[in-house]
């Protein structure tokens, strides 16, 4: 039994390599001061054939609110209906253009003000699986069941942020963050799962990166 | 034979969790298949807007309030998306965020008011992403917008398509995933509602000649004659 609770626990501590990268584009200065509160927004305009997670959003919000130097974040869904009908899929702004003309509505720019904002953060892209080789198959029948086989998979992240400052109405600065790892599944009657968690290795990258980029002023 | 006493109580287990396995196989595949009733529950968001200077009232009729879409699609069952359960939440949280005064009439008419407006669904379409070999649930609503006077004489109507979609990775049904989509579309339509009323040339049209009100329409020859009897 000992030795079945350990096999679980190496198991489950088994995971793909992953490599990321992330990047930075500074445009202006950027800073948070006490009470200010950033927002985290996935791209849904139309027409469009990819769209970035939920969880990916919801990832990078907990990630960048936690912490050390965590951050006051507001959620998606809290901001859109603060700001209904402003920013949704249809009437969000595209780029940093057309912020100007959104805030000189006294309602709007009040309530921005009213919810201490200071940055949005767009967030477009998603994860892919590229490839997969191999197979798995299993068989269950009364006297038991088991699996046999290999399978392989590539999952690539790629994600960029792009900081506007809602207090300019000017883009603060980009950040793109990339991720790729191998997935294995070997089974010898069990299978055994060694994931790359590269979806999550993107968001951790990615929100680390971004509470540094607004929090420094260069 | 026969297993004896002790083996039999130490494969009962055993024979619970065959039976249980083919029990929840067989609920497996007939719910590949089964009818999908969809309910929204949601609340909808007051639109942030300037108020527009006009005292409106909204007639949602029952055919409105009870609308249900239902479509038999293959391999995937019958579905049933009911609409109608939101609709007074979604007008009442549309009207208090842009127009200056509102309420729900039960007729065409409200005395006191600048107009009454009645909206219907005259269209709805989904599609799963097997049916579109996209990645996304997709709804589309189709509204149509009656407007009348106070009296309830008819000045125009227009109509609103809205859109919503929700990607498959987010949603782990296909039941949450349309279900996502119709609010979506829902919200779509308030959005595109609240920025471009006054901005729809029957509106626009109205606005200009300051919201004029014609006398109640003269009862019809059949009416008068029934109002004569009583």
């Amino acid at each position: 039994m000992k030795l079945f609770i350990f096999l679980i626990f190496v198991v489950a501590g088994l995971s793909g390599c992953v490599t990321s990268t992330v990047e930075q584009v500074r445009e202006s200065a950027t800073g948070m001061s006490e009470g200010d509160a950033v927002v985290v927004l996935g791209r849904r305009n139309r027409p469009s054939q990819t769209q970035t997670e939920l969880d990916f959003i919801n990832c990078i919000s907990n990630n960048m609110s936690s912490g050390a130097n965590g951050v006051a974040v507001i959620t998606e869904q809290d901001f859109m209906d603060a700001l209904f009908p402003w920013f949704e899929p249809r009437t969000a702004p595209i780029n940093t253009n057309e912020l100007p003309g959104l805030l000189q509505q006294p309602v709007l720019a009040e309530r921005l003000r009213e919810i201490s904002l200071k940055y949005l953060v767009w967030v477009e892209g998603s994860t892919r699986r590229t490839s997969q080789t191999g197979s798995l198959s299993c068989a269950a029948t009364p006297g038991g069941g088991g699996c046999f086989g290999f399978l392989t998979w590539e999952n690539d992240s790629n994600y960029e942020a792009s900081v506007w400052n809602a207090h300019t109405a000017k883009t603060a600065g980009k950040i793109s963050s990339e991720a790729a790892g191998t997935s294995y599944i070997p089974a010898v009657i069990v299978p055994i799962p060694i994931i790359a968690r590269v979806q999550s290795s993107a968001c951790e990258k990615l929100a680390d990166q971004l509470k540094v980029f607004i929090q420094d002023t260069p | 034979m026969g297993l004896n006493r002790h083996q039999d109580e130490r494969l009962r287990p055993l024979h619970i969790m065959r039976l249980g396995l083919i029990v929840c196989v067989s609920f497996g595949l007939a719910s590949c298949a089964s009818t999908k009733n969809l309910v929204l529950d949601t609340t909808f968001p007051v639109p942030l807007m300037n108020k527009v200077p006009v005292r409106l009232a909204f007639h949602l009729d029952d055919t409105l309030l009870s609308y249900v879409y239902s479509e038999k699609i293959e391999k995937k069952g019958q579905w049933n998306v009911e609409l109608g359960s939101v609709q007074t939440k979604l007008f009442n949280n549309l009207a208090a965020g842009i127009f200056e005064q509102h309420k729900l009439v039960a007729t065409n008419s409200a005395p006191g008011l600048d107009g009454v407006l009645k909206p219907s669904i005259t269209d709805l379409q989904f599609s799963l992403p097997d049916q579109t070999r996209s990645d996304f649930y997709e709804v589309w609503i189709r509204y149509n917008f009656d407007l009348y006077d106070s009296n309830g004489n008819p000045v125009g109507n227009w109509p609103l398509t809205a859109y919503g979609k929700a990607s498959k990775n987010d949603f782990s049904s296909s039941s949450s995933g349309v279900e996502a989509a119709a609010i979506a579309a829902c919200r779509d339509a308030m959005a595109f509602f609240a920025i471009n009323f006054t901005k729809v040339p029957i509106v626009k049209k109205w606005f200009a000649n300051g919201k004029p009100q014609k006398p109640p329409a003269a009862p019809s020859p059949a009416e008068s004659a029934e109002d004569g009897k009583t």
